[in-house]
C-alpha cells in the first residue's frame, strides 16, 4: 500500500514556470551601498533609509539562528541579489499591464481584471517585489480604506507607515527580520480606519520570479478602533533549482476592539523528489492585539518550501483580547519545517486558541515549536493549545516542542498533542464502502484537518483542500 | 553546554578529588581520571543553554563548596536517624554525606541472589558486571555534574540481583547529609538480572538546614523482563542544591516505575533518562514537586523508544506556593524503526499562589510512522466549582482549598506501594498546603 501512496505523494510541481519579463535587478551583494541603492530607486524619504540602515548595522551583529530543527547549506547572503523589478512603466490601465504578467497569473489562477470583479476580491499583485497593478482601490477608498503597495504608502501616507512600521517587529527582532528590515522591496499595507467593516476579503498574491533573487516582503496591516479586515495571501513560485530565500516580515496591529483575520496558504515550490532546490522560507509574522477586546487570528496552510521557519505569533496586550492560530502544515519528500506560534499574554482576561495539524510524509521532518507565555499580570488568562501530528511512511518524523509559561496563578492553560497513522483498519472501513484508497486518504486528511479549514475564506478552503489531495497524493500506506 | 579552560567553581569543587586514593581496579581509575578531564573542561551550565534556561544556578557557584570530611558518618547513631527508616525495608544501606555507614545500615535482610557492595572496598562480586555498566549510562561527557560525580567515584551502593529473583522486600538507600557548605557525590548502581524483580527506594534527607550540594548519580539496568520499581524522595533542607542524574536501562519486556517525589531543596534538578533498549519495554514514570517560598523544582525526563513495541506511561504533577518555580521537560524519543510505540504523557501543575510559576515543555520527536504517542499539560488553578462543591457541603474555604491541593498531590503519593512512606508523605503535602497557601 505504501508504493501506491508514495506515487501519489510524488505528484509535480504544477506552477513550475518562468516569465519572461525583462528585469531590472541589483548586482548581487548586501553592504550598506546595497541598501542606499535600494532605498534611492525607490525614492525613499531619509528617516527610512536610517530605518535601514540601523537594521542593517543590527543585523550585522546577530549570529544566524541555529536552534530550529532544520538542517541546510549556509546561506551566502552576499551571493543574493536583494532588488528585482520589472521595468518601470507608467500605467494608465489595466489593460497596459505586460500581457506575459497577465498571462502569468491567469495561469495560476488569479482573480483579476473581470475575474477580480467576479470572485470579490481586491488584489495587490506582487510581482518579484514591487506592486503592478492594484485592483479595487477606489471602492476601498471609499470607505476610506487604505490598501497599496508599501512604497506606494511611504509616499501617499508616510506618517502611517513611520508611525507602525517596526512597532511591532522591531527592526533587530531576529536575524531575518533585521535583514528583511534593511533591505525589503516591497509589499503591502493596509489601513483600515475606525469603525469601517471591509466590504471585501483582500488578497495579495505573492510570486517569486527572478532565479536567485532574495524576496523580502513587508506587510502591515493597521485596523483601528472597531474595524475589521480579513486579509489573505496566497503564494506559488516557479520551479527552480537554487535555493531562494524569503525573508518576510508581516506586522497586524489591532486597536481596541478591531479585528484581523490572517489567512495563508502557502505553496511554493519545495524543492524535487530528491530535495534539490526550493524556497527557504524564513518569516517573522507577528500581531499585536494593541487595544481592548481586540482580535487577530491567523490562519495558515503550509505545503510548500523546501524549509519553513515561521512563527505567526500574537501578543495579547489589550485586555480582552484574543489570539488564535490554526495552521496545517504539510511535509513531503525533504522538505523541513519547523512552525508554530507564540501566544504571549499580558492584558487580563486575554484568550488564545492554537490548533495546529502536522502531516509528514517521504522523507520530510515537521516540527511544531509554539509558546504559551502567560505574564505576571495576565489575570484571567486563558490558553487552549492542540497540536496533532500525522505521519505517513516510516521515513518521515514529527515533533513537538511546546513551551509553556506561567507567572500567573488565576491562568487556566491546556495544551494536548497526539500523533498518529492512518489506520489500516480506516482505510478498510473506506474500501469496503466502495471508496477508492486515494479518495479515502484524502478525505481523512481533510477530516484530520478540517478545525483549520473551517476557519478559512470560502475560496481559500476550497483551494486549500484541493492542495493537500494532490501534494499528498499516494503517499499514504 | 559551552567549555572554557578550568571554571573556578568547578576547579574547586574537584579539589579534594586529586586525593581521593585510587582504587585497585585499573579501569575504575581510569574511568575516574576520564571524568575528572571532562569536569576539568566544562563548566556550570547557565540559563543561555537550552537544557538550564529556566533554571539559573548562579546562586549555587556563589557558594563554597569544600568535599565532605569523613568523620560525619562516625559521629551518627542509629536513634538519630529513627524517623527516617522505612520498616517495609528489608534491606537497608545508609551513606551519610555520600560515604557508606555500615553502622547504621542493616544488611542482614539480604536476601539470597541479591548481592551488595560498596565500591569503595571493591567488587568482591560482580565486579564483571560493574565493570561493564558503572559509569557507562549517565554519561559524563558534556554533564559538568556527571563528571564531577564520576571524578569523584569512591563509595556508592552496587546492588545485583541474580537471574529470577524476586526480592518482595524493598532496598532503602538513605543518603543523609550533614555537613554544611559541603558536596556530597551519592552514587548507585543496580543490575536486575533477568526476570528479577526489586523496589529500590533511593531516599535524600538532611539533618540539618545548611546549605550543601548533593550531586547524586543512579544507574539502573534491567535485563530481560526484569521488574524494578524505583521510589526516589528528594527532602533535602530548604538551603540546599540538589542535582541528580539518572539513567535507567531497559532490555526485552522489563519494566522500570518510576515515583518521584521532590519536596525539598533550593534548587533541584532531576535529571531521569530511560532508554529502551529491547523490545516491548515498558516504562512508567510518575513525579511530583511539591514546593513553596522561593525554592526550585526542575525535573527533566527522556523516555527514549529505541526499539519496537514500547510503552510508556507518564505522569507529572507540580504544585507550586509561595515564590516558587516548577520546570518541567518530559521529552518522549521515539526512533526510527521503534514501531508500535505507545506513549502518554501529562504534566499537570497547579499554582497555589500569585507569585508562584510553572515552566512546562512536554516534547514529541517521532521518526515511526506506525505508533501512538499523546501528551498534555496543564496549567491552572484550584477549580472554582469544585471549591464551591466543597463549600457548599459546609466546607470552609481553606480546608476545601487544602483538601483540594491534597488530593491533587495524593493521586501520585497513593501509587507508591509502601504504605508507611504514602502516609508519611501524605502528611508532609497536608502541612505544606496549610501552610504554603495564601488566601487569594
Amino acid at each position: 500500500m505504501s508504493t501506491v501512496l508514495e506515487n501519489l505523494v510524488n505528484q509535480p510541481y504544477k506552477h513550475g514556470f518562468v516569465t519572461d519579463i525583462e528585469s531590472e535587478t541589483a548586482p548581487k551583494g548586501l553592504s550598506e551601498d546595497t541598501i542606499r541603492l535600494i532605498s534611492a530607486k525607490k525614492n525613499e524619504p531619509e528617516w527610512l533609509l536610517e530605518f535601514r540602515l540601523s537594521a542593517y548595522r543590527h543585523w550585522l551583529t546577530m549570529p544566524e539562528p541555529a536552534w530550529p530543527n532544520v538542517h541546510y547549506p549556509k546561506i551566502d547572503f552576499q551571493n543574493i541579489s536583494y532588488f528585482s523589478a520589472p521595468k518601470p512603466k507608467k500605467l494608465k490601465s489595466m489593460d497596459e499591464v505586460d500581457p506575459e504578467l497577465l498571462k502569468t497569473f491567469e495561469k495560476l489562477g488569479v482573480p483579476m481584471n473581470e475575474r477580480a470583479a467576479l470572485a470579490g476580491v481586491a488584489v495587490d499583485v506582487i510581482f518579484d517585489s514591487v506592486s503592478v497593478a492594484t485592483t479595487y482601490k477606489q471602492k476601498l477608498a471609499d470607505v476610506g480604506i487604505i490598501f497599496c503597495s508599501i512604497s506606494e504608502a511611504v509616499r501617499e501616507h508616510p506618517e502611517l507607515v513611520k508611525k507602525y512600521m517596526g512597532s511591532v517587529v522591531p527592526t533587530g527582532d531576529n536575524f531575518y527580520a533585521a535583514l528583511n528590515s534593511a533591505v525589503f522591496t516591497d509589499g503591502s499595507f493596509c489601513f483600515i480606519p475606525k469603525g469601517v467593516k471591509c466590504p471585501m476579503e483582500l488578497s495579495t498574491y505573492f510570486r517569486i520570479n527572478t532565479q536567485d533573487s532574495g524576496q523580502f516582503e513587508r506587510t502591515l496591516i493597521v485596523a483601528e478602533e472597531g474595524a475589521k479586515v480579513s486579509y489573505l495571501e496566497g503564494c506559488t513560485a516557479p520551479k527552480f533549482d537554487t535555493n531562494q530565500l524569503h525573508a518576510a516580515v508581516v506586522e497586524l496591529i489591532a486597536l481596541d476592539n478591531a479585528d484581523i483575520k490572517y489567512s495563508t496558504v502557502q505553496n511554493w515550490y519545495a524543492g524535487d523528489e530528491k530535495g534539490v532546490g526550493g524556497i527557504y522560507n524564513f518569516v517573522t509574522k507577528r500581531g499585536l492585539c494593541k487595544g481592548a477586546n481586540s482580535k487577530i487570528s491567523w490562519t495558515q496552510v503550509e505545503t510548500g518550501s523546501a524549509i519553513t521557519w515561521k512563527y505567526p505569533s500574537c501578543v495579547l496586550l489589550g485586555d480582552n483580547s484574543i489570539g488564535e492560530f490554526y495552521s496545517v502544515a504539510l511535509t513531503n519528500h525533504y522538505q523541513q519545517a519547523d512552525t508554530g506560534t507564540k501566544m504571549v499574554h499580558i492584558g487580563k482576561n486575554t484568550r488564545s486558541t492554537i490548533i495546529s495539524k502536522g502531516i509528514s510524509a517521504g522523507r520530510s521532518n515537521n516540527s511544531y515549536r509554539g509558546l504559551v507565555r502567560i505574564g505576571p499580570k495576565a489575570d484571567g488568562a486563558r490558553n487552549y493549545s492542540q497540536c496533532d501530528s500525522m505521519l505517513i511512511g516510516t521515513r518521515c518524523g514529527a515533533n513537538t516542542f511546546p513551551y509553556i509559561q506561567v507567572h500567573n496563578n488565576t491562568a487556566k492553560v491546556e495544551h494536548e498533542a497526539t500523533t498518529s497513522k492512518i489506520g489500516e483498519d480506516q482505510l478498510f472501513y473506506f474500501q469496503q464502502r466502495g471508496i477508492g484508497t486515494e479518495e479515502a486518504v484524502s478525505m481523512i486528511i481533510n477530516g484530520f484537518c478540517k478545525d483549520v479549514f473551517q476557519q478559512l475564506p470560502m475560496e481559500f478552503a476550497v483551494e486549500a483542500t484541493k492542495l493537500l489531495g494532490l501534494k499528498l497524493e499516494g503517499s499514504v500506506g | 553546554m559551552s567549555v572554557s579552560a578550568g571554571h573556578p567553581y568547578v576547579e574547586a569543587l574537584l579539589q579534594g578529588s586529586r586525593g581521593l586514593p585510587p582504587s585497585p581496579l585499573s579501569w575504575l581509575n581510569q574511568r575516574r581520571a576520564q571524568a575528572l578531564e571532562r569536569a576539568n573542561a566544562l563548566t556550570v551550565p547557565t540559563t543561555r543553554d537550552e537544557e538550564w534556561r529556566f533554571t539559573d544556578l548562579s546562586p549555587l557557584t556563589k557558594m563554597h563548596f569544600q568535599p565532605v570530611q569523613a568523620a560525619g558518618a562516625l559521629t551518627l547513631t542509629l536513634s538519630d536517624i529513627e524517623g527516617m527508616l522505612v520498616p517495609e525495608a528489608g534491606l537497608r544501606l545508609v551513606f551519610v554525606d555520600g560515604m557508606f555507614a555500615p553502622a547504621l545500615s542493616a544488611l542482614d535482610g539480604l536476601p539470597a541472589g541479591m548481592q551488595f557492595a560498596n565500591f569503595a572496598q571493591g567488587f568482591k562480586v560482580g565486579a564483571a558486571l560493574a565493570e561493564k555498566h558503572l559509569a557507562c549510562h549517565v554519561g559524563f561527557d558534556d554533564n559538568v555534574f556527571a563528571a564531577l560525580n564520576t571524578s569523584y567515584l569512591r563509595d556508592g551502593a552496587l546492588i545485583t540481583l541474580a537471574k529470577g529473583v524476586v526480592c518482595a522486600a524493598p532496598v532503602h538507600l538513605l543518603h543523609i547529609a550533614t555537613q554544611k557548605e559541603a558536596a556530597s557525590y551519592p552514587r548507585c548502581l543496580l543490575i536486575a538480572g533477568s526476570g528479577s524483580e526489586c523496589m529500590l527506594i533511593e531516599d535524600f534527607v538532611s539533618l540539618q538546614d545548611g546549605a550543601y550540594l548533593t550531586n547524586a548519580v543512579c544507574e539502573i539496568v534491567l535485563e530481560a523482563d526484569a521488574r524494578v520499581r524505583h521510589v526516589r524522595l528528594q527532602r533535602e533542607s530548604l538551603n540546599a542544591f540538589h542535582i541528580a542524574n539518572c539513567a535507567v536501562v531497559l532490555e526485552k519486556d522489563a519494566v522500570y516505575q518510576s515515583h518521584a517525589v521532590a519536596l525539598g531543596a533550593r534548587i533541584s534538578r532531576h535529571n531521569l533518562n530511560v532508554v529502551q533498549n529491547g523490545e516491548g519495554a515498558e516504562m512508567k514514570i510518575d513525579g511530583l514537586a511539591l514546593i513553596s517560598g522561593r525554592q526550585l523544582a526542575d525535573t527533566h525526563t527522556l523516555m527514549d523508544h529505541a526499539r519496537p513495541h514500547g510503552k510508556s506511561t507518564q505522569l507529572h504533577k507540580c504544585i507550586a506556593g509561595g515564590a516558587a518555580h516548577a520546570v518541567f521537560n518530559g521529552k518522549v524519543f521515539v526512533r526510527e524503526g521503534a514501531q508500535l510505540t505507545d506513549s502518554a504523557q501529562q504534566s499537570r501543575n497547579l499554582l497555589l499562589s500569585p507569585k508562584a510559576h510553572v515552566d512546562t515543555k512536554p516534547q514529541l520527536e517521532i521518526f515511526a510512522d506506525d505508533v501512538k504517542c499523546a501528551h498534555g499539560a496543564t496549567v491552572g488553578q484550584i477549580d472554582a466549582e469544585q471549591l464551591f462543591y466543597l463549600k457548599s457541603r459546609g466546607l470552609p474555604e481553606a480546608q476545601a482549598r487544602n483538601l483540594l491541593t491534597y488530593a491533587f498531590g495524593a493521586e501520585i503519593i497513593d501509587r507508591i506501594p509502601v504504605p508507611s512512606l504514602v502516609a508519611r508523605l501524605e502528611r508532609t503535602v497536608l502541612e505544606q498546603t496549610q501552610t504554603g497557601q495564601q488566601p487569594s
